[in-house]
């Protein structure tokens, strides 16, 4: 049986507003095998981004377990949940956050450089996603010199030039219009299955929707 | 290697981010690196010229009775040396050793027949004084004398002392002294020249006269002291150590020990220059802390991101650390230029320093470019740079992620 990369139970989440307690999320429960592209929808303020803070290590939670890989992310330190992400899991934001004074190579090549990878295995790797992302014509200009969708797909370069285990998009195709959506949904199925990559996506989005494997509802910080 | 300095390249990038900022900062460390290192440079020539002028003025070393130095003479040369040509030939075979001048302080009373002044003389060779001070005694009129001349005895008189005296070269005076004895005597003499130290307390008193002259007028075969001459003051350590090692029947006693005004200067001129210093330092750490903690605040979004890329909150620090040494690295390019360029035209320019409190004669301004203080301050402003962009994105890099994230 395909183990689960993402495996949580019971999660929940609170967060101080002066005096009171505001839960963000409720026992929630979520089982992601490897390579799934699972969408999880829902209005404003349903407790989306919490629940990616949480998969993508970004945020802790206050009960429940959560298993990356088969690994408890429990009680971790943030120099753990630090290592964990810079290994196995890939971001991409809504507001693409590409670093404005590194060209499109540099951009995909940051991960690479945390990871100590060496000088000549870098470079290849960069090349190859690039190539994949269909940006080596761009690879020295800076993102302002870039579209929407080109820093986009810089983006989904760099999340997944490390093949992590799990890449978590917030609102990957907000930003984009219709066409360009569909480029970056298509590219992002293409180059997760390629790299066996499993997807965590927040999306208003129908077009991402409809690519996906699952869609899960949150309303309230609870999961339909 | 190649993975830091893509790291040093991107800071070089963020230093470039905001170049207006970043310039006013690259200014203010430069300005800051180029006034430690001329307050510096003017601080070790000052000192210099005053360690040169306090040797030429007391001998790299004083040889004298071991209780010279402790007790008062009762009688005048009570603890004057006897064999002093002894030892003055033993010290001269050291190749160290350039000159030997025997010195005989006495004091009495000088007169022109109209007037009588207190005066503070000294036995002496003025020639070979003369030699050994150099620029340090500045002859105004006539000549200096030897060490033994026929005829009547001529003295020099300090500058003041003169014109007290109405006294000129050639004119004839009178001094009146107490012999080792404790009888009074007296003797004529004739001016020879006038010469002023540049102390106007000295030259208000001084008087120069020939050592065999004023030996026959205490009734003494004694000297003072010997004032002993190196090559190179920095010899003096060493020199003094070997002669002390030697002689334990003499006191060897070195120019520093004798030199109140030069030790006094040097605490109070380093007082001024470390609290100078205290005070750049601080102005450039807030300035380049001001500087990078505006770049923090706009970069608090993408220092979010590098962390959910991985970036550990010292790698993050240390991003802006390179960004706060780059800062520092050309701060002290250019301030370093600044120095030199300022070296070399008070090296070109005769600009004169006010006299000093307690002297007469003003003395050029000149700076040294001195490695060591270039090195020193050039650390400095680096390493300060260095920690203000530490201390500046140490919090910032501990922000939590979805927080930095979310900044606007």
């Amino acid at each position: 049986m395909n183990a689960p990369v993402i495996d949580l139970r019971g999660i929940a989440k609170h967060y101080r507003m002066g005096d009171s307690d505001v839960p963000a999320l409720q026992g929630i429960d979520l089982a992601v095998t490897r390579g799934a592209f699972v969408a999880v929808k829902g209005p404003s303020g349903s407790g989306k981004s919490t629940l990616l803070n949480i998969c993508g290590l970004l945020d802790g939670f206050d009960a429940g377990s959560y298993r990356l890989d088969g690994e408890d992310m429990s009680g971790l330190d943030e120099t753990a949940r630090t290592l964990i992400r810079r290994r196995r899991i890939g971001f991409v934001f809504q507001s693409y956050n590409l670093v404005p004074v590194m060209t499109v190579r540099e951009n995909v090549e940051y991960p690479l450089i945390l990871l100590g990878m060496g000088e000549d295995q870098r470079i290849a790797r960069v090349a190859e996603t690039l190539a994949l992302v269909g940006l080596e014509q761009l690879a020295e200009r800076r993102p302002d010199h870039l579209s929407g969708g080109q820093r986009q797909r810089v983006a989904i370069a760099r999340a997944l030039v490390k093949s992590p285990a799990l890449v978590i998009a917030d609102e990957p195709t907000a930003n984009l219009d219709s066409a360009t959506a569909t480029q970056v949904i298509d590219l992002m199925r293409g180059l997760g299955a390629r790299h066996g990559a499993t997807f965590l996506i927040a999306t208003h989005d129908d077009r991402m929707t409809a690519h996906c494997d699952e869609v899960r509802t949150l309303t309230d910080g609870v999961m339909q | 290697m190649k993975a830091q300095l893509e790291l040093l390249r991107f800071a070089w990038r963020n230093v470039l981010r905001n170049r207006r900022r970043s310039l006013a900062t690259v200014i203010i460390a430069a300005l800051g690196a180029a006034a430690i290192m001329i307050a510096g440079g003017f601080a070790l020539y000052t000192y210099d010229a005053l360690r040169e002028g306090a040797a030429r003025e007391f001998g790299h070393f004083t040889v004298a009775h071991r209780e010279f130095f402790q007790r008062d003479e009762e009688t005048p040369l009570q603890y004057g040396l006897e064999n002093y040509r002894k030892l003055s030939a033993a010290l001269e075979k050291d190749q160290r050793v350039t000159r030997v001048l025997p010195r005989l302080n006495f004091s009495g009373l000088i007169s022109n027949g109209d007037k009588s002044m207190v005066f503070l003389g000294m036995g002496a060779d003025a020639r070979a004084e003369g030699a050994a001070r150099g620029v340090f005694l500045k002859l105004l009129e006539g000549s200096l004398f030897g060490g033994d001349e026929p005829g009547a005895p001529r003295v020099l008189l300090g500058s003041a002392l003169a014109k007290s005296l109405n006294a000129h070269p050639g004119t004839p005076l009178t001094l009146l002294t107490t012999t080792v004895e404790g009888s009074m005597n007296a003797v004529d003499v004739e001016v020879s020249g006038i010469v002023s130290t540049g102390w106007p307390e000295i030259d208000k008193r001084l008087v120069y006269a020939p050592l065999p002259a004023v030996q026959k007028l205490l009734l003494t075969d004694k000297v003072s002291a010997l004032a002993v001459y190196l090559e190179d003051t920095a010899m003096t350590p060493a020199a003094l150590a070997d002669w002390q090692a030697r002689d334990s029947i003499h006191t060897f006693k070195p120019w520093w020990e004798q030199a109140f005004y030069y030790q006094s200067v040097r605490a109070l001129y380093n007082r001024i220059f470390g609290l100078l210093g205290i005070i750049i330092a601080v102005l450039v750490f807030f300035s380049v802390a001001n500087t990078l903690s505006m770049a923090v605040v706009e970069r608090t979004r993408e220092i979010g991101t590098l962390r959910a890329l991985g970036a550990l909150p010292g790698e993050i620090v240390a991003g802006f650390a390179r960004e706060g040494g780059l800062i520092g690295v050309l701060g002290v390019v250019i301030g370093m230029a600044l120095a030199g360029l300022t070296t070399a035209l008070l090296l070109g320019l005769d600009v004169q320093m006010p006299p000093p409190p307690g002297r007469s004669e003003g003395y050029p301004l000149k700076v040294y470019a001195d490695p060591t203080i270039y090195a020193v301050a050039a650390s400095v402003i680096v390493v300060l740079c260095i920690v203000a962009a530490w201390f500046v994105s140490r919090k910032a890099s501990r922000k939590t992620i979805v927080e930095a994230l979310g900044h606007v």
